[in-house]
């Protein structure tokens, strides 16, 4: 019932596209993105906090450390079960075919990686026997997160629903502004609220556009920005009174909600996001909001 | 080919190598501060098993593998030099650069 009322609420958010007109001049213009790092200051966000930029990896694990076990349960919890609502969006415009390589970014729990894999079966089952079955076990998703807690919850996911006896799923600890994948080998790249908590987001779309190989997708799940009038109110109110205290209750760590709710604020808006996709050189750069900005749904190509 | 990776793949899983990754994954993954392959030991295969880590020659560090999972994160690495002296595989040259 509750997932009844989650879908009418998430079918009757308002939907935004947008195709931002392309800036040649702008993509693959290595001085301009130099200067731009050098520009970049060695102060960066932990949520409100001001820390330096060594720091903030440290407090973003000491986060994700903190929640792993409650992680899905909060995610439940704070989203009212509209996560899942959220990331089957993602997958479904990801389009996964059987054969693919996929990489998902900041995946730990496996939440995402588990929706792709279904996917590419009931489209393998579906296109029936023989050839299909081929590229079918050529299908790899490699899932990638810092946090070997969130990895270690993802991998005893897995054990528990089969998945341990496939060969198409691989965990790999890694950082996502320095990927340890070879540049071109991906088909598809996805990072679901993980953008948000790197240090350098420029850093994370360059290394997401090196890994693609051409015609590849790159999809970004993010909370993002409401600019819907007494909704927006709404909001507020509900991320900074209830979240932290429902991370106090349930996960017995308010700060670290407390981080979440204002690393949310801290992040770019939809337009300057999908700017900074452009600007790593992705071209057909759109996004979609879901629930009034809630989240956003990015979308880039290589092409 | 496809078969014997897969074979290498559920052999790899079988085994339950806490210390090693499949050949596969092995075979893709890059040093993500060269974005050169990565080595074992100057031996043949691309991973070394034996001492459950993945080495970079080019930045001359390696990287752990924990329970299957390697770890590639830059800040884990270790410099070689460390691994060679406590796995007492004092083959490889040294380079005074550091």
């Amino acid at each position: 019932m509750a997932l009844r009322a989650a879908r009418r609420l998430a079918s009757c958010s308002r939907q935004g596209r947008l195709l931002l007109p392309s800036q040649p001049q702008a993509q693959c213009n290595p001085p301009a993105a130099a200067a731009a790092a050098f520009l970049h200051s060695h102060a960066t966000s932990f949520g409100y906090k001001q820390v330096r930029e060594e720091e903030k990896s440290r407090l973003v694990g000491n986060v994700f450390s903190s929640v792993a076990s409650s992680y899905d349960l909060m995610n439940d919890l704070m989203s009212v079960g509209l996560h899942r609502l959220w990331k089957d969006r993602l997958v479904s415009q990801l389009n996964p075919f059987p054969g693919m390589k996929h990489l998902d970014v900041a995946g730990g729990t496996g939440d995402v990686a588990f929706r792709v894999l279904e996917r590419i079966k009931s489209v393998g089952h579906r296109a029936m026997q023989g050839t299909l079955t081929d590229a079918e076990e050529d299908t790899h998703i490699y899932v990638c997160d810092i946090n070997p807690n969130m990895l270690n919850v993802g991998k005893k996911r897995a054990a528990e629903r089969g998945y341990n006896e496939e060969h198409c799923l691989s965990w790999i600890q890694g950082d996502a502004e320095a990927l340890s994948f070879e540049d071109g080998s991906m088909d598809g790249y996805t990072i679901a609220f993980g953008i948000r908590n790197v240090t350098h987001i420029e850093k994370a779309l360059s290394e997401a556009y090196r890994v693609l190989k051409r015609g590849g997708r790159f999809l970004c799940l993010e909370l993002s920005h409401v600019d819907v009038p007494v909704f927006k109110e709404i909001y507020d109110v509900y991320s900074f009174s209830v979240v932290p205290t429902m991370g106090e209750l349930v996960a017995g760590d308010r700060q670290s909600y407390q981080y979440l709710v204002e690393s949310i604020r801290r992040f770019p808006n939809q337009e300057k996001f999908a700017q900074m996709i452009q600007e790593a050189g992705f071209e057909r750069v759109e996004y979609e909001n879901l629930v009034g900005g809630v989240v956003a749904i990015h979308s880039g190509l290589k092409l | 080919m496809r078969r014997t990776a897969s074979m290498l793949f559920s052999h790899a899983g079988a085994g339950a190598g806490r210390r090693s990754i499949p050949q596969a994954l092995a075979d893709l993954l890059v040093c993500p501060l060269s974005k050169k392959p990565l080595s074992a030991c100057r031996l043949p295969s691309r991973y070394c098993e034996a001492s459950g880590s993945l080495v970079s020659d080019a930045v001359r560090v390696s990287f752990p593998i924990e329970d299957g999972i390697p770890s590639l994160v830059p800040k884990d690495a270790k410099f070689l030099e460390d691994d060679m002296e406590k796995s007492e595989q004092g083959q490889i040259p040294r380079d005074s650069s550091g």
